[in-house]
């Protein structure tokens, strides 16, 4: 009896000390920003370069995962110039829009309503805890009706998370 | 249903992203006389972004001095760094933000690139 007692102390001890190892972690406030697409300029005529769908593009989307509702605003600028591209002589107009696309919480769909455009930024209070996705878009104009040279050509979305 | 939904967001979740912790952080002194320091955590799960570069700034933006080990940090994808931003105590009143901003190689960028900033706020 004795001698059972001892060994199923010795087994429960031992399996204890299995137990014993553990994950440590926390769930901190924080922001993360995610490319979900980079986005690639169509050309729907020879003047024009547009992320629109309609016009051949992809436009850019980024995703905002925040873990603490009210805590971080996104703020998201469509480009305003180019970081690569042939020389151009003639001035480039830029315009763009930044909307609300999905969130994994229905009370997100707010954010569009409430969003605050100045400039080529657009800033959303992320007033919900979870992921947010916004896309941009982005269109350019080169010179009165002028032909955009041939060559390669890039720009960059801004997405900026601040703490409040 | 459900099944299909967490297969889109964990998919969705290979994407790149890029983290700051923690959202305020607390300015303490330093050894150094005058000299106040915060410690800040990076996360870089952009596989596209490879350096990033710390910033302080004040209410309006305008930027303030500061002194880190490293004003462009190099890390690559999924790395961790802890880093420390140094400021004098005469700034310790104006700071605001301390962010961390994306620098991208030309090289690395197709069509329209996200360049991403993260930051935090001093309370």
């Amino acid at each position: 009896m004795f001698r059972t007692i001892i060994t199923l102390g010795a087994i429960g001890f031992a399996t204890t000390g299995a137990w014993a190892t553990e994950i440590g972690g926390n769930v901190a406030s924080k922001c993360s920003v995610f490319t979900a697409n980079a986005g690639v300029y169509g050309t729907p005529t020879a003047d024009e370069l547009s992320t629109k769908t309609a016009d051949g593009g992809i436009d850019a989307k980024v995703r905002y995962d925040v873990t603490l509702a009210n805590a971080y605003k996104a703020k998201i600028g469509w480009p305003t110039s180019f970081t690569t591209s042939p020389t151009l002589t003639d001035a480039v107009n830029w315009d763009g829009e930044t909307s609300y696309s999905s969130g994994t919480v229905t009370a997100m769909s707010g954010y569009e309503a409430a969003k605050t455009e100045y400039n080529e930024y657009t800033e959303f209070a992320l007033t919900q805890a979870g992921s947010t996705w916004f896309t941009i878009e982005s269109e350019v104009k080169y010179g009165t009706s002028k032909a955009f040279p041939g060559g390669e050509y890039k720009a960059m979305v801004t997405a900026i998370c601040v703490a409040n | 249903m459900w099944k299909s939904f967490m297969a889109a967001v964990l998919l969705t979740s290979s994407a790149a992203a890029h983290e700051l912790t923690p959202t305020y952080p607390e300015f303490k002194p330093h050894i150094v006389d005058g000299v106040y320091y915060a410690k800040l955590h990076m996360w870089n799960r952009r596989e596209d972004v490879k350096y990033y570069e710390i910033s302080v700034h004040d209410i309006e933006w305008n930027k303030i001095p500061f002194h880190s080990s490293k004003k462009i940090m190099k890390l690559e994808h999924l790395e961790h760094v802890d880093f420390e931003v140094n400021i004098r105590k005469s700034d310790l009143d104006r700071i605001e933000f301390i962010c961390t901003t994306s620098k991208h190689l030309k090289s690395d960028t197709i069509g329209t690139g996200v360049r991403s900033r993260i930051c935090s706020r001093i309370k």
